[in-house]
């Protein structure tokens, strides 16, 4: 649905995008990550068909974004970093106004905008001047606005950006919708526990350069360095991280705030080993688990490493 | 709809029409014009009866009163638009730049020609019902007679083409400035380009009489950008005698020396006197206001310079529909990336 080719973006002596490649098939959610400056609003820009890449090609559903931008608009809905919102404009109103920006008829467009009120959760809030509404909610109509032509892929550029935890958690729920929907989303976001539990796909990009890309459990797999358990024991741990150290599984252990964490390689089965070799030495474990922050650790590997 | 109806009437007008309509600056602006107006009929009505009361009638009927109260009026009315126009503009694009709604627009498929002819007749609709407001104000005029309706409409569609040639502009310098401010600038500096300076460059570099010319010779072309000339001609019926054209040396000592100068008539003809052309009062309004020589030969003044406001139009939205596009079709030069660095090395899996 999405294909990105070789895309390049210089400006004046800056190389923003250095030959970036990447597709996304249809249905799939990609979570584009990358610290600030990495290029990832230069490349959702240059999808949006509102940035010419210095060299590369993109394509949406089969469309050039440079060759096609009609086409290529009808099929996006798009929702930047920063946006601002017309003052004097009700809620209704301004989804009106894009509704027919992007000319859906009139006798549609009323239940268009309830629809889509409904759909971010602010149905109740449709006479209110969009001006006046908190960021969250300006980002909840922003995300409204993006859907009212039902295009068929999402760009949205850190649409979690500012919000309150609560107003995250909405965000997610809203964009897991869509995601039952079948859209094709591509979402760019510094925050990567929210894309662990949300995306099928992921891109890992700094100083411009793709590090990583493919599924999920793929980009950990190639990028992270081992398995890592979070074991408590009730007593003696001293002893348990000299039973846990020889073990040739293990690449490294340490006590961390009371508890042991170990990294291995391996699979769970290899875990499981581990587990039996405390037990089997009589040691009391409480606490036995994988620690979740395998896209965190593979994201720090892959942008740690130096340009070039 | 079809594609003229389109263009004529996309989205951005009517969202401009409630936006610009529910603040308190429109009712506002159009109250301050509409009694600065006013304030100034009044003055120059007061002006006029107070010499009349003075001096007795010297000569200045009815109708050369409803003519001056025209002129001034008209004149007023344009140096008006000439602050408020630029102001409606100016802001129009850059403003979505720095509200940072541009790109939410130019990700719709309206094409961005779609964009500033919304804009524009968003805001020269604003600057019609100034026009229509002032209207009550110029029927006053009839009171006195001396005017005709056409005079009216001319004047009116003169003035309406200086406003739209300003409103052009003013979105041309908005979509080139990514801010307001040097927007608004480059804006009102044009709009005293447009209204005074082609007007005062009649008087800076005057065309010179031919004598053997048996016609009035007329003002540079360019002189006729500015409305004032073809406003006055069609007040006063009479082209303005010695503006933008001037005697030679030798023409200049023939006449100090006491010959008599002949000169051609509005009317076509030539009429000698000793001290320089006579323009004799036409009681038509054609041959008093046309021009007989240059670029707009044989056409009306205010003719003229409605074609030339018009042209300014058609540049300044030319200007506007290329510049505008965030990815432009039009390169003069394009930069070539540079080959690939190497790939990174790859992590260990």
């Amino acid at each position: 649905m999405i294909a990105v080719e070789g895309l390049t973006k210089i400006y004046g002596n800056r190389t923003a995008l250095d030959h970036v490649s990447f597709e996304v098939p249809e249905r799939e959610i990609f979570g584009f990550v990358g610290p600030n400056g990495a290029g990832k609003t230069t490349t959702l820009r240059i999808l949006a068909a509102l940035l010419e890449p210095t060299e590369g090609k993109a394509y949406i559903g089969g469309a050039d974004v440079m060759k096609e931008r009609e086409k290529v608009h009808t099929r996006i809905g798009y929702m930047p970093d920063f946006f601002g919102v017309y003052d004097q404009l009700t809620v209704a109103e301004y989804l009106d106004f894009y509704a027919a920006c992007y000319r859906q008829p009139k006798p549609r467009r009323q239940k268009i905008v309830d629809d889509l009120l409904a759909l971010v959760g602010m149905a109740d809030r449709k006479n209110q001047l969009v001006d006046t509404l908190s960021r969250g909610l300006k980002q909840r109509v922003c995300l409204a606005r993006a859907l009212v032509h039902d295009p068929a892929v999402l760009l949205l550029d850190e649409p979690a950006s500012g919000l309150d935890p609560r107003a995250r958690v909405e965000m997610r729920e809203i964009l897991k919708e869509l995601q039952g929907m079948g859209k094709t989303i591509i979402i760019s976001s510094h925050i990567l526990p929210e894309l662990t539990e949300l995306c099928t796909m992921i891109g890992i990009i700094d100083h411009g350069r793709m590090r990583a890309t493919g599924s999920v459990r793929d980009v950990i797999a190639r990028l992270a360095t081992g398995r890592r358990l979070r074991i408590t024991v009730l007593d003696a741990k001293d002893a348990a991280i000299e039973i846990l150290t020889p073990l040739a599984s293990i690449r490294h252990v340490e006590a961390v705030n009371g508890t042991i964490e170990a990294e291995y390689d391996g699979d769970e089965g290899t875990a499981a080993d581990i587990l039996h070799a405390l037990t089997g030495a009589g040691f009391r474990v409480s606490s036995f688990a994988p620690v979740d922050g395998g896209l965190e650790d593979a994201f720090l590997k892959a942008t740690s490493e130096e340009v070039g | 709809m079809n594609p003229v109806a389109r263009a004529l009437w996309n989205p951005i007008v009517a969202k401009e029409y409630r936006t610009r309509m529910r603040t308190w600056r429109s009712p506002f602006a159009i109250t301050v014009y509409v009694v600065l107006l006013g304030g100034l009929g009044w003055a120059v009505f007061a002006a006029m009866t107070s010499n009349l009361a003075g001096f007795g009638n010297q000569g200045l009927g009815g109708s050369s009163y409803g003519q001056y109260l025209f002129m001034f009026l008209i004149i007023f009315q344009v140096a008006l638009l000439g602050f408020i126009t630029p102001a409606l503009t100016s802001g129009a694009i850059s403003g979505e730049r720095e509200r940072q709604t541009i790109d939410l627009l130019f990700v719709t498929p309206l094409a961005p020609f779609s964009i500033i002819w919304g804009k524009l007749l968003a805001s020269m609709s604003f600057v019609v019902l100034l026009l229509i407001l002032s209207v009550p104000l110029f029927s006053l005029v009839f009171l006195f007679g001396g005017i005709e309706i056409d005079q009216v409409v001319y004047a009116f569609a003169v003035t309406g083409a200086t406003a739209l040639s300003l409103g052009f502009v003013g979105i041309a310098f908005s979509s080139l400035f990514r801010r307001t401010l040097p927007a608004t600038v480059a804006a009102y500096g044009a709009a005293f380009v447009l209204l005074l300076g082609t007007y005062v460059y009649g008087y800076l570099f005057p065309v010179d009489i031919d004598p053997n010319a048996n016609v009035v010779t007329a003002p540079p072309a360019i002189t006729l950008v500015s409305p004032v000339i073809p406003l006055i001609t069609i007040a006063t019926n009479q082209p303005v005698s010695g503006y933008g054209t001037r005697y030679t040396q030798t023409q200049l000592s023939k006449l100090s020396s006491g010959g008599s100068y002949c000169a051609p008539t509005v009317n076509g003809g030539v009429m000698c006197s000793s001290t320089g052309p006579v323009y004799p009062s036409s009681g038509s309004q054609s041959p008093g206001t046309t021009l007989h020589t240059g670029l707009f030969n044989g056409w009306q003044y205010w003719q003229a310079s409605i074609v030339m406001q018009l042209m300014i139009c058609a540049v300044a939205l030319a200007f506007s529909a290329l510049i505008l596009p965030p990815v432009r079709r039009f390169h003069l030069r394009r930069r070539r990336a540079p080959a690939p660095t190497p790939a990174p090395a790859p992590a260990p899996s």
